[in-house]
């Protein structure tokens, strides 16, 4: 098993994480002992099957989910063992959101939703910061609008938004293409692109679609639990490719585990 | 299909029983009703039967005996030679003249004895001791003797051996030696809380017949036909068997329970009234809750009938088990109440308990609501698309536009039956027209509140904004109108009840107010309080407070109210030692003629002298209640005014009143003199004054208005029993709408809201909701308050007042609501696993 070469400063890392649900013959093992580590100003991409466990890899990095052994680290602070009380404050503070399904608050304007963390914080937003974005993402005249007068490609675009209005240490994306159509899944990823190269942010993305894989800089690859693969500069043809001979992957991986 | 739904009930568990609550709540009201009233007859039936036993038929005189109200006139009573008729009848084996009546006794205090329930003196003989029995003592012998009831021995403080006080309208007070102590059968104290006393035959007839060797009632024993004692003594008196007799007196007793019995009735229907819109609300988030569950019946084949079914058959069952409990728990609640009553108000009669038939009503009722507010949301549940299975639910916000439409329509009606049955055009129907008029409307504005719930929510949410999870909580309230309004309706319709009512007791109290201030220039008032008799005062009395040297004028009414006929018609007659000084303090001023009357003169207000037809220098026909009859000549005509008006006759003929005494004075302080030392003056005059106290104007009014806030404080009971089904609703809607913003609540978690911000959030969404609704309430109520003070005007109810300090409190506890009904939702949104929450589909 490899990891991305050390040159930049870590902002998210996994120790060793184990996470299993249920107890019995009903127990599933989502994670056995993953250890990967995300650079900072990188666009990491983890790709894998359904039921590969890289949703829940990511719901234990951000902090959503708590691992059953194994350390997570956001920069320096240690994410596990932490109170509810002070994993929401980091993920008030260090970490940004984008979903499959948007998840906007219908009650609020597009506007409004971008500012919402700070908002729940109590801040005020950094306006000049929030201005670039909002410019970047072409949203200037969709500001006053509810999420129910945004087509599916402008929610994405606001909730990205929202993701990268306090400036987190990182943003996590879970599918965040998955609803969408080919062209506003395309102005999304290259909004993350453009954040990754313009603004030094660092994005894990979680994905299945190839070509999505192929705007990051890295690709993660997860099977039955552990990680089979690390991918730099990938492209679209180089994900398929790898992904046509999973099983023999997995394979190896076992026969390494075991 | 029946399964499915059982079993989709048990995992719903929490829900039901508190919608099953409200159910419960009214159905028990209502029964309660039903079986105090039953309870109640039943038990005074029997107690009543008791003292008719052995008695085989009663006579009374035929005339009306309401006229007999007040005082004795003789028309009513039966001469001694009619008892000796009916004696000589065949088959009648005994027969006694029962007098009876009211008396005034005082008691050790120096005050009357037993303030609001009367003192009934009688005649003790020998029937007497069937159904009283002596506890110490003995009977009457002579006519300074007297036997008195248990309960008067605990009201008066006195007993055997003690010297007592008594009199009468129409007798001097006399003194008598307390010989002996009675309680009645079942070792009850009083049949209502009276208090009694027994005199000799001759002295009970001096008391209460004005010296009449005369009797009220015989009763008779053998077995004569009522037929023949009828016939023996001709048209003018009526006869009656034991029994018919007993009904007859029931009656009037069971009238208490009857009223109570309604009382609760209306409380009753009030909540059932209430109980609707819960039932439709946690129906709609039943509906809302399984519409995927639905969506895949209806997938998989089955028809949108069954849908319904499945639906109504929930609230079927729910309907069954919470009357069922309801019926139960309200037959408890009526025997309860039938306890209290009977203590409190019966002298402790025996309650026997009687579930009437009609009490299943209770459960007709609470079935019947129950599957007729589940048919909106069932019929709904059956128009989920097959498709919706397989797609997130999205509950769009339909258009108000119908709704409102349909509101203002209902409105209208409402309001124009309330208007109708307050002015008097539905004639025998109109308070039935103005409560169904009020029921109507308030359907209406119920339509009407998810319109109103947009700006109304804006404002209140607006002061709730200033924190970011406050807005949103308000943001949240406005989302679904429909729910909020209908969740907040329950809340609406108990405040605007009682807002109505007090508004319509604090106008009376401004009303009472201002009429002593504009309409009496005295300072000082000499009156009793409105008990069972009207209180009166010795004429001496009243000289002796006009002789008190800070006093400058007297006003003084004397008062004949029953029995006495001008023209022909029955009406009351007032007199005054000075008209003219009175006339001054009751504001009143003469039109024509002088007030100064000669002994043949008579001044009335010009209504009623139009009413009659009569002019100034006309003679009319005067009858008082002791039969005399005088041509009196009109000598004044007085400008209508509130306190004078009516027939004045002059100090001469006070003598004919059946009381002539003077039943209140109103005095004039003189300038710089200190009112409240001259009110202790007046004070130590009335100290031989059983009847009477003096009062200064604030505390009269006080006086006149305290039977209102006893009235106020029982219609609160109500508000605090919709407050409970009100909590329940909005604990459901606030739980309905956690589950629909599951993902919403676990976004704002994972992107940084803390616990408490969520509670908060979900805590202002109750409080708003709830102050909408008291907000609401409070409009509807006052304009309830209004309308029936407009409608009064003319009556006399002139002035609206709001009440301010009742208003407040209803805020107060609307927010209290509020924070109390978002407890358990809050802790939910709180708890919610922020993972789960986003995963959730």
């Amino acid at each position: 098993m490899s990891t991305a070469s050390p040159v930049k400063t870590t902002a998210v890392s996994a120790e060793g994480v184990w996470k299993a649900y249920g107890t019995g013959e009903a127990q599933v093992v989502a994670l056995r002992d993953v250890s990967v580590q995300f650079a900072s100003g990188a666009f990491t991409a983890i790709m894998g099957p359904s039921g590969s466990g890289k949703s829940t890899l990511m719901h234990c990095l951000a902090g959503l989910d708590t691992t059953d052994r194994g350390t997570v680290h956001i920069g320096d602070t240690p994410v596990t063992g932490l109170s509810d009380k002070a994993l929401t404050k980091l993920r008030r503070d260090k970490i940004g959101f984008i979903f499959q399904q948007f998840n906007l608050l219908p009650t609020l304007t597009a506007e409004e939703n971008i500012t919402l963390p700070a908002a729940i914080a109590g801040a005020k937003a950094d306006p000049d910061w929030i201005k670039k974005i909002i410019h970047t993402l072409d949203l200037t005249d969709r500001l006053s609008h509810k999420p129910t007068e945004l087509s599916g490609g402008q929610q994405q675009r606001v909730a990205c938004a929202r993701a990268l209005a306090s400036r987190p240490e990182v943003v996590f994306a879970d599918e965040p293409t998955g609803n969408l159509d080919t062209r506003s899944g395309a102005e999304v990823l290259r909004f993350l692109r453009t954040s990754v190269d313009e603004f030094g942010q660092t994005i894990v993305m979680v994905t299945h679609d190839p070509s999505a894989a192929a705007y990051a800089d890295r690709v993660v690859f997860l099977a039955d639990g552990q990680i089979v693969e690390d991918m730099t500069e990938p492209t679209a043809d180089k994900v398929i490719d790898k992904m046509k001979h999973f099983e023999e992957l997995v394979a190896a991986a076992q026969e390494a585990a075991a | 299909m029946l399964r499915a739904t059982l079993k989709g009930m048990a995992s719903r568990k929490a829900r039901l029983v508190l919608t099953s609550l409200a159910v419960v709540l009214g159905t028990m009201f209502v029964a309660a009703a039903m079986v105090l009233t039953a309870t109640m007859e039943k038990s005074v039936s029997g107690v009543i039967a008791d003292a008719f036993t052995g008695v085989d038929a009663v006579v009374t005189s035929a005339e009306d005996p309401a006229a007999a109200q007040g005082n004795t006139p003789s028309a009513t009573l039966i001469p001694a030679d009619v008892l000796d008729t009916v004696r000589g009848v065949d088959g009648v084996d005994t027969a006694d003249g029962d007098v009876s009546g009211q008396v005034n006794a005082i008691g050790d205090d120096g005050k009357l004895v037993g303030a609001f329930a009367p003192t009934i003196g009688f005649n003790w003989n020998d029937q007497s001791t069937g159904y009283n029995e002596i506890r110490d003592g003995r009977g009457p012998q002579a006519d300074d003797e007297v036997i008195v009831s248990a309960q008067f021995v605990t009201d008066a403080g006195l007993s055997i051996g003690d010297t007592v006080t008594a009199y009468s309208y129409s007798a001097d007070r006399a003194d008598y030696e307390i010989v002996g102590v009675f309680g009645l059968s079942g070792d009850r104290d009083s049949l209502a809380g009276e208090t009694q006393m027994g005199f000799t035959t001759a002295e009970a007839q001096r008391l209460l017949t004005q010296g009449e060797n005369a009797y009220m009632t015989i009763y008779v024993t053998g077995d004569a036909a009522t037929g023949d004692i009828a016939d023996a003594i001709g048209a003018d008196y009526r006869v009656q068997t034991g029994e018919e007799a007993s009904e007859e007196a029931a009656e009037g007793f069971a009238a208490v329970a009857d009223i109570m019995g309604y009382i609760f009735l209306g409380f009753g229907l009030v909540a059932v009234f209430v109980s609707v819109f819960l039932i439709i609300n946690t129906f709609t988030i039943i509906v809302a809750q399984r519409q995927r569950e639905l969506a895949l019946l209806r997938a998989i084949g089955a028809a949108r009938g069954q849908v319904v079914g499945s639906v109504l058959a929930e609230a079927a069952v729910i309907g069954v088990i919470a009357s069922i409990a309801g019926l139960g728990l309200g037959v408890l609640l009526g025997w309860g109440l039938s306890q209290l009553v009977s203590s409190s108000a019966m002298g402790g009669l025996p309650v026997e308990l009687e579930v009437p038939p009609t009490s299943l009503w209770a459960l007709a009722v609470g079935i019947g609501v129950t599957v007729l507010s589940a048919i909106i949301p069932a019929v709904r549940a059956s128009g989920v698309p097959p498709v919706a299975a397989m797609r997130e639910a999205v509950n769009p916000p339909k258009p108000l536009r119908g709704i409102t439409i349909a509101g203002l329509a209902v409105t209208a009606v409402g309001g124009v039956l309330v208007a109708l049955g307050l002015t008097d055009n539905l004639g025998d129907l109109g308070l039935t027209g103005f409560l169904t008029g009020v029921g109507i409307a308030f359907v209406g504005i119920t339509l009407l509140t998810p319109i109103l719930s947009r700006p109304l929510v804006a404002l209140l949410g607006a002061v709730m904004s200033w924190s970011f999870s406050g807005r949103l909580g308000k943001l949240n309230a406005g989302r679904n109108p429909r729910r909020t309004a209908i969740t907040a309706s329950a809340l609406m319709i108990a405040v605007a009840l009682v807002t109505g009512i007090a508004t319509i007791v604090s106008s009376f109290k401004e009303t009472t107010a201002e009429l002593a201030d504009q309409n009496l220039d005295s300072d000082l008032i000499v009156m009793g309080q409105q008990g069972a008799n009207i209180p009166t005062f010795a004429p001496e009395t009243l000289a002796e407070i006009k002789a008190l040297p800070d006093v400058s004028a007297v006003g003084d009414m004397y008062g004949e109210f029953f029995g006495a006929e001008v023209d022909g018609r029955q009406t009351a007659l007032l007199a005054s030692e000075d008209l003219p000084t009175s006339l001054g303090i009751f504001s009143g001023t003469v039109a024509e003629g002088s007030a100064d009357l000669p002994d043949d003169g008579l001044a009335v207000n010009e209504s009623a002298a139009a009413d009659y037809g009569v002019e100034l220098g006309d003679t009319v026909p005067v009858t008082f209640a002791d039969g005399t009859e005088v041509p009196l000549r009109v000598s004044a005509i007085l400008d209508d005014a509130l306190l004078t008006d009516g027939w004045w006759v002059a100090p001469a003929q006070i003598e004919h009143f059946t009381v002539p005494k003077p039943m209140q004075a109103y005095i004039q302080v003189a300038d710089g003199a200190d009112v409240d030392a001259v009110q202790d003056q007046v004070d130590d005059i009335l100290a031989d004054e059983p009847e009477v106290s003096v009062t200064n104007n604030a505390d009269f009014v006080e006086q006149q208005t305290s039977q209102l806030d006893i009235l106020l404080n029982s219609v609160q009971i109500l508000l605090a029993l919709a407050i409970i089904i009100a909590i329940i609703g909005v604990v459901n809607t606030l739980v309905l709408s956690v589950l629909e913003r599951t993902r919403e609540l676990g976004l704002l978690r994972a992107i940084g809201m803390t616990r408490g911000q969520a509670r908060r959030m979900i805590t202002v969404e109750s409080v708003i909701i709830c102050l909408f609704g008291a907000v609401l309430g409070i409009a509807v109520g006052i304009g309830l308050g209004w309308t029936v003070q407009q409608a009064l005007e003319e009556e006399g109810l002139t002035s609206f007042a709001l009440p301010w300090d009742l208003i407040v409190t209803y805020l107060v506890a609307a927010v209290a609501v509020g924070l109390l009904a978002a407890i358990a939702p809050a802790a939910r949104a709180a708890k919610l696993n922020v993972l789960n929450a986003i995963a959730y589909e």
